[in-house]
Formats: structure tokens, C-alpha cells, sequence
């Protein structure tokens, strides 16, 4: 869909989720790092846990289909080459450097091209000057803290979100700028901006709105509903992982209740008389009396015992069968083992993690279309990889003139 | 001034919150969005909080505004042949148009790819579901975020390690897959025009979620580790870097200084027990973690979150209170730059999210109130779908238009 874009993309972490997603979509992706390679080699986790520069599992997830050259912009060859490759660009995409009001790697460049940056905090608002990691942008976001047990720390996620958020989000940002580009009759780029924590603040869904609405405001916690004064489970172990399971009632989910009651009962873990309880009207239930906190509690521990006794994939049949909103928790090898992300064409052709490493399959098809399907063209590039082919095809640099670069250490 | 996407038109037939965010985001970026909902049966976020004042009512909901800010709302009911008519309509009119419904569902009102495309070969289509309408589980599945979630890996490795998964904050995957769907939409838009040919894009929720997680499934496959939940991501690598208690009920702040220059700041603010020539070094910091927290969380404990914030970030040190729903709501970044005052007929005021992207030259729509329940069915009609208002009449009484 992008086959006639060039992107050009100053790897930064930030950057990298944005140049991976417009790569998907067929645009030609250059990343360009310092000699020294870019800060996302160092990302953990690393292949056989053991560090290098070309065993960032995360720089391997996240630059796969991209070409990669160095040039040092502290040398003026690498400014004027970088220009010049930014210049012929379509999209450029940089990082913020350490706060959004940092100053860009890049000089001027032509109408055309659209810029983006991917910023820490707004660069136009008040924490323009603060200094921001994944830790403390996710922090800002909203979503750690209403993530995690009362009483207990904030908890985050296992992958650094607001790379990935800020990333995604620039995508966006890039390709909004190049539909005006295509409607505009001057072809003209601009200047776009993507803040990691408004991108990160989406995870926080509803939260950014709740203190200002005048409602009472949530408190941190699985946001876990009550009957009878009972805590509803929401995560259940069962006999191989866990399971999520929604207890909710009223005429929309009140059957869906229904049916996994009905079913727990099936299989001896819950008396038949729940079965015979209209679930719809469980609180009202619940406020007459006829639904006491001792029956709740024995619904609850009743539930427990059917989801111990059964795996994840026979819940997980079942609960189709049933039409239930209801999953098994699926670890890294349950995903790959899935015949429904399988079948459906999740995954591209395996993905070579670096010269002589094994090979890992990539769930890059995040969309099916027969307009356009989803390859990874290339593995993540070794560093400086596809240098000599850019300054010599993309700029027409002679041999020798690659070799003088390579001589001064701009390359 | 012209916004990035003036003159597209969308038909948002999506509900809760994949759908009509996407949606926004295209309003935001200056699409014309009309929201097709149902008054029989109301979408979902409606019913959800928080609402204005606390007072329930599907006209208050602060969620609904945020994710429908800006669009127009028509009611019709599509399983009646001359709704059904208006719908495509509507279809002739879009450039794009979303739905999420149960995978078959559209297929049984003769309103999936097949009949939209040959009505209108140019339309861009997104189909969004938990599993996306292929494969062999996914038929008549119904699916939300929190599912998505468990089925992308996500709750299993947001948790305490050795202890029962907690999972990320409510249904996590229906935050990330707008940021799959819209990449895609404006390609294909780009696409659109050199082929003249519209696209169907179908995309799982899980799958989404997935995406930000792929390292790890990188390392399960070339390390043949299953990974846990890790409390922090990257802790383990680096110290000081974590959340440490402040005063007050449930609040504290997140502070990142591993690498040696926040370090020599943070420890230049604090002093005390940081001084020690054991902190010295990252190996010394790491192996002396514990100390070091506590050292940490003593000087923490009884400072304001916001003010430990203010003053780390003043000495140079990456630093944020982990923000609770009243520290963003007086975050002055975001009261400055990001929330937008709605002015709505039922409730008077509200507070909800502006755009979060920024563009020089075509900047995007500023957030106004969401649509009551078909409040421009009447417009729409005679406007978009151009029957004339006799006819609006009749579809009236028949029931049609709810």
C-alpha cells in the first residue's frame, strides 16, 4: 500500500515501533544509526540472555523489514549525507533526544517531506523540558496507577508500552500527513508530533476523564464487581494456567451467566439450583434476600472447583461453544500454538535473528486484507549492514568515497 | 486551515470502543464521522462511567464523549429492508467505514464485504473482532478487551512474580488496536489513490495486543523461556529505577536514574545513605538494591509525589508521580495543552480528551460534545442519504429510525 514511500527513520526506541508498522505496510524503511550502533541494540531481553549488539531481541522485533546504515551526525560528511537522504525522503522520523524541547538532528528540509518527532511530554506544553524513560512516561500515563492490587505497588507491563504506544501513534501522525500531502495541490509536508504519554494515556481508557466528571473516583484495582457483598472473581486458576471469566448480570450479560452456571453445574462443580437462578435479576435478587452472601460465596468457590479441573483449551471450547466472554490466559508458546492465530495467516515466514542465529516466527499480519498482505522482506539489519548499498545506489557515492567515510569513522 | 483528512467521510458502525475510537481519531484528524447506533439497543459505553455528577443516564457518560467527540449520530434499525437501504446509503457516501460486530453478524443482514464493495468498490472497510472474522475459532465468539488481553499474552505478565496474573487496567487491547487499524486505513486511503480500489481490513483484537509484545515472544521462541510477570519491566537491569511510596493514600512516584549522570544528580538531591561509596557503582547499586530502595523510599515517604516529581525533574532526574485520576486532572500539561470543555444539552459542562497528535501546517479538529442518541438521524437522511422529508416521515412511524 506504501510501496511508492521512502521513510527515513533516526533510530531512537520511540521510533522504532513507527518505521516497523509503515514497513508492514510496504514503504521502504531506512534506519539510520550512529556508527556505534543505535540505543535499541542495547534492549533487553537478548538472544541466549546474553548482551551484543546484535542480540537485542527488542531491536530484532521491532527493525525487522528495515534496511540500516551508520553515519555519525557529529561529522560534517554525516550531517550533509543525512540531509541528503532525509531530503529525498518522503517521511523522516526522529526521537526527541532526552525532552521534547531538545533541538532535531536535522536541518532544514524540502516542503515535501513530512517530519515527525516522537516526543517524551508535549513539546508545546508544560513538561516540554522534563526528562522522560518508559518508566516514568508510563508513570505520567494514568494506567499503572490504576494497574495492580490495593495496598501493593503499581504495576506495569512486561514490554516497554510507551516506545510502542508512541510509536504506533507517530505511524498515524505520519501517514495522516501523508493523505493531506496527497490532497494538498503543492504536495506539501509538514511537521508532525507524537507524545509518548497522550499516546500512552489511551491504555489509561477511561481514567483521564474520571476525576473531572464529578463521580466518585476509582480506586486501583481489578475493577471487580460485588454481589451479595462478595468480590466476583474475574482470574481463575485452572488445571494448567489460568482462565478470565466475567460474572456479570442484567438483560445483556445475565444469560451469559446463565450459561456458564448452567454449565459448572453440568459438571457436578456447582449444585443444580444455581442453575435455576435467573441471573438477570441477580441483584435484585441479591436485595430481596433470596440470593444470599452464602450462596454467592459457594457460586464463587463453586466456579473455582469447575475451572480447576478443566485446561485451557477444553475451557477455552467450551466457552466458545457457549458463547461465553471468557478466555484462557495464553503464555508466548500457547500463542504459537494456536490453530486459530495459525490458520487465520497470523504469522509471516520465520525471521532470522542476525547472521548464523536461529529463526523465530513474527506475528506481522496485524490485519488480513486481500488488498494487502503482510511480509517481512528482510530480517533486522546487522549494524551499518546496508550502508555501502545506500551511499552507493540511493547517493551515488564511488567506492573510494565509501571506503574515505569508513576511514574517518562517519560511517 | 485545512485538517489532515478534510473531505473524508466515515460511517462508524462500531460500538463500546474499537470501533468508534478509531473513529475519533478520524474525526480528530478532520473526517466527516456519522456513528450509526441503535436507540433499542444502546452501545454499551453508554451504560459505562464514569458520568457526569455521578448520576447514571445514557446522555452523561464521560467515556461515550471521549471516544465519540465529534461525530454525528444516526438510529436505524438495519434487520428492516428500508433501514437497511439507508445504511447503504450511507455506504455510497463513505470512504471508510467501520464496523465491529460478532464475526457473521453482518453476513446475516447481507451488510458484510461482499454487498458493501459492490455497492461502493471505493469503500475502505474494517472489520474488528477478538479474533478477526477468519480462522477456526472465531466464528459467533463474542469478544472484549479483557479478553484480548488474556489472549495476547498481556495478563499473564502483568503481575507480581510467583503470584496469580492481575492483567494490565481493564480491557486493555481495546486502547491498542485503533493504533493498528488507523495505520492501515490511511494506507489504504493512500492506496485508493492510484488504484481507485477501496479494501476490507479485518483485525483481530488479540493479534493487536500481540504486537506489543513481541520481544517477548521473540524470546520465547530463540530462548525457550517462558516468560513471567516481572512486577517492573526492566528492574532487574536497572536500580534505582521503580515506584516508591510518597505521602498520602495509595500514591507515589516513579523514578528512573540507573545511568550514571541522573544518578550523580539524584544522589546530589538526596544525599543521606546514597552517598555511600557502595552506590558508586551500577553493579554496586544493583547488588546493594535493596539497601538502596529502602534508602530510597525513606526519603520518598514523606514528600508529595508531585513535589518529589518537580524537584527530580528540576535537579535533572527522570522522574513522575505515577499519575491518579486527580493528578491528570490537574496536570498542567494536560489542563494546558491536551483536555478540551464540552458544553452538552443534558449535563452543561465536561472535561474530556482533545487530539493527541500535533501537525504544523494542518492541525487537527479541536474536541467538541459527542451525539445524543440519533441526534442527526433526520440531517443525515435527508443530507447524506437525500430522501425527501415525507419519506424521513414514514420511516418514522414504521419504527425504523430507532
Amino acid at each position: 500500500m506504501l510501496s511508492d514511500i521512502r521513510v527515513v527513520e533516526l533510530s531512537a526506541p520511540e521510533t522504532m515501533m513507527a518505521g516497523r508498522i509503515l514497513s508492514d505496510l510496504g514503504a521502504d524503511v531506512i534506519c539510520v544509526e550512529p556508527p556505534g550502533g543505535a540505543a535499541g541494540r542495547r534492549m533487553e531481553p537478548f538472544l541466549g540472555e546474553a548482551p551484543g549488539l546484535e542480540r537485542s531481541l527488542t531491536w530484532h522485533a521491532l527493525n525487522r523489514g528495515k534496511r540500516g546504515i551508520t553515519l555519525d551526525p557529529a561529522t560534517a560528511d554525516g550531517r550533509a549525507l543525512l540531509a541528503e537522504l532525509a531530503g529525498a525522503a518522503d517521511i523522516v522520523i526522529e526521537g526527541a533526544g532526552p525532552t521534547a524541547a531538545a533541538p532535531s538532528a536535522l536541518g532544514a528540509l524540502p516542503d515535501r517531506v513530512i517530519r515527525c518527532r516522537v516526543t517524551p511530554f508535549l513539546s508545546d506544553g508544560a513538561k516540554r523540558d522534563y526528562l522522560g524513560t518508559d518508566l516514568v512516561i508510563a508513570a505520567a500515563t494514568g494506567a499503572p496507577g490504576a494497574t495492580g492490587l490495593p495496598e501493593r505497588p503499581p504495576l506495569f507491563h512486561a514490554t516497554p508500552q510507551t516506545i510502542m504506544e508512541g510509536g504506533a501513534e507517530a505511524a498515524i501522525a505520519c501517514l495522516a500527513a501523508l493523505v493531506a500531502r496527497d490532497g494538498d495541490a503543492e504536495g506539501r509536508g509538514q511537521t508532525v508530533e507524537a507524545s509518548r504519554r497522550l499516546a500512552g494515556m489511551l491504555s489509561a481508557l477511561s481514567i483521564p476523564v474520571a476525576a473531572a466528571s464529578g463521580a466518585p473516583i476509582p480506586k486501583r484495582g481489578p475493577s471487580r464487581a460485588k454481589l451479595a457483598e462478595v468480590d466476583l472473581p474475574a482470574i481463575l486458576p485452572c488445571a494448567d494456567g489460568w482462565v478470565i471469566l466475567t460474572l456479570a448480570f442484567g438483560p445483556a450479560f445475565g444469560p451469559l451467566t446463565g450459561r456458564l452456571v448452567g454449565w459448572a453445574a453440568e459438571t457436578g462443580a456447582l449444585p443444580p439450583r444455581f442453575a435455576e437462578i435467573d441471573w438477570r435479576e441477580a441483584p435484585k435478587l441479591a436485595e430481596t434476600g433470596a440470593l444470599t452472601t452464602a450462596d454467592v460465596r459457594e457460586l464463587v468457590e463453586g466456579l473455582a472447583r469447575h475451572c480447576a479441573a478443566l485446561d485451557k483449551e477444553s475451557f477455552a471450547a467450551s466457552a466458545r461453544r457457549l458463547g461465553l466472554l471468557a478466555a484462557p490466559l495464553y503464555d508466548m508458546h500457547d500463542i504459537l500454538r494456536s490453530a486459530q492465530f495459525r490458520e487465520r495467516g497470523l504469522w509471516s515466514a520465520p525471521v532470522p535473528l542476525g547472521p548464523g542465529g536461529p529463526e523465530v516466527e513474527d506475528p506481522a499480519r496485524f490485519f488480513q486484507s486481500a488488498a494487502h498482505r503482510i511480509e517481512v522482506a528482510r530480517p533486522a539489519p546487522a549494524l551499518s549492514e546496508h550502508t555501502a548499498e545506500i551511499l552507493g545506489g540511493e547517493l551515488g557515492l564511488a567506492p573510494a568515497e565509501i571506503q574515505a567515510l569508513f576511514v574517518h569513522g562517519v560511517i | 486551515m485545512t485538517m489532515p483528512l478534510e473531505g473524508v467521510k466515515v460511517l462508524d458502525m462500531g460500538w463500546v470502543m474499537v470501533g468508534p475510537y478509531s473513529g475519533r481519531i478520524l474525526s480528530d484528524l478532520g473526517a466527516e464521522v456519522v456513528k450509526l447506533e441503535s436507540a433499542k439497543r444502546i452501545d454499551p459505553l453508554r451504560t459505562l462511567g464514569p458520568f457526569k455528577d455521578g448520576v447514571p443516564g445514557p446522555e452523561r457518560s464521560l467515556s461515550y464523549h471521549n471516544f465519540n467527540a465529534g461525530k454525528r449520530s444516526v438510529t436505524l434499525d438495519l434487520a428492516d429492508p428500508a433501514g437497511r437501504e439507508a445504511v447503504l446509503r450511507l455506504v455510497d457516501w463513505a470512504d471508510v467505514a467501520i464496523e465491529s460486530f460478532r464475526p457473521g453478524v453482518l453476513a446475516g443482514l447481507s451488510l458484510d464485504w461482499p454487498d458493501l464493495s459492490a455497492r461502493n468498490p471505493r469503500l475502505i472497510m474494517v472489520s474488528t473482532s477478538l479474533l478477526g472474522s477468519t480462522g477456526p475459532d472465531t466464528k459467533g465468539t463474542p469478544g472484549v478487551g479483557t479478553m484480548g488481553a488474556a489472549m495476547s499474552g498481556a495478563s499473564l505478565l502483568v503481575g507480581w512474580p510467583g503470584e496469580a496474573p492481575v492483567g494490565p487496567h481493564g480491557p486493555w487491547t481495546d486502547a491498542i488496536t485503533p493504533r493498528f487499524i488507523l495505520p492501515a486505513v490511511l494506507a489504504a486511503l493512500h492506496r485508493r489513490r492510484e488504484t481507485g480500489a477501496g479494501a476490507h481490513l479485518d483485525v483481530s483484537q488479540a493479534e493487536a495486543g500481540l504486537q506489543f509484545y513481541t520481544p517477548l515472544l521473540y524470546a520465547a521462541q530463540a530462548n525457550g523461556t517462558s516468560p513471567s510477570a516481572p512486577g517492573l519491566s526492566g528492574a532487574a537491569l536497572r536500580a534505582p529505577h521503580g515506584v516508591y511510596a510518597c505521602a498520602g493514600e495509595d500514591a507515589w512516584v516513579a523514578i528512573d536514574a540507573s545511568a550514571d549522570a541522573p544518578w550523580a544528580r539524584l544522589r546530589a538531591e538526596v544525599g543521606g545513605a546514597l552517598a555511600a561509596p557502595q552506590f558508586d557503582t551500577l553493579l554496586g547499586r544493583l547488588r546493594g538494591r535493596e539497601r538502596l530502595d529502602a534508602a530510597l523510599s525513606a526519603w520518598t515517604a514523606p514528600q508529595d509525589a508531585t513535589g518529589v516529581e518537580r524537584r527530580l525533574q528540576a535537579a535533572g532526574v527522570p522522574a513522575h508521580a505515577v499519575s491518579s485520576p486527580v493528578d491528570l486532572a490537574r496536570d498542567p500539561e494536560l489542563t494546558g495543552a491536551h483536555y478540551a470543555r464540552i458544553q452538552d444539552p443534558v449535563f452543561g459542562e465536561g472535561v474530556i480528551e482533545g487530539p493527541r497528535l500535533r501537525f504544523s501546517r494542518t492541525p487537527p479538529r479541536p474536541a467538541s460534545r459527542a451525539p445524543r442518541i440519533g441526534e442527526h438521524t433526520r440531517e443525515v437522511l435527508a443530507g447524506i442519504c437525500g430522501y425527501p422529508p415525507e419519506r424521513i416521515d414514514e420511516m418514522e412511524a414504521a419504527g425504523i429510525l430507532r
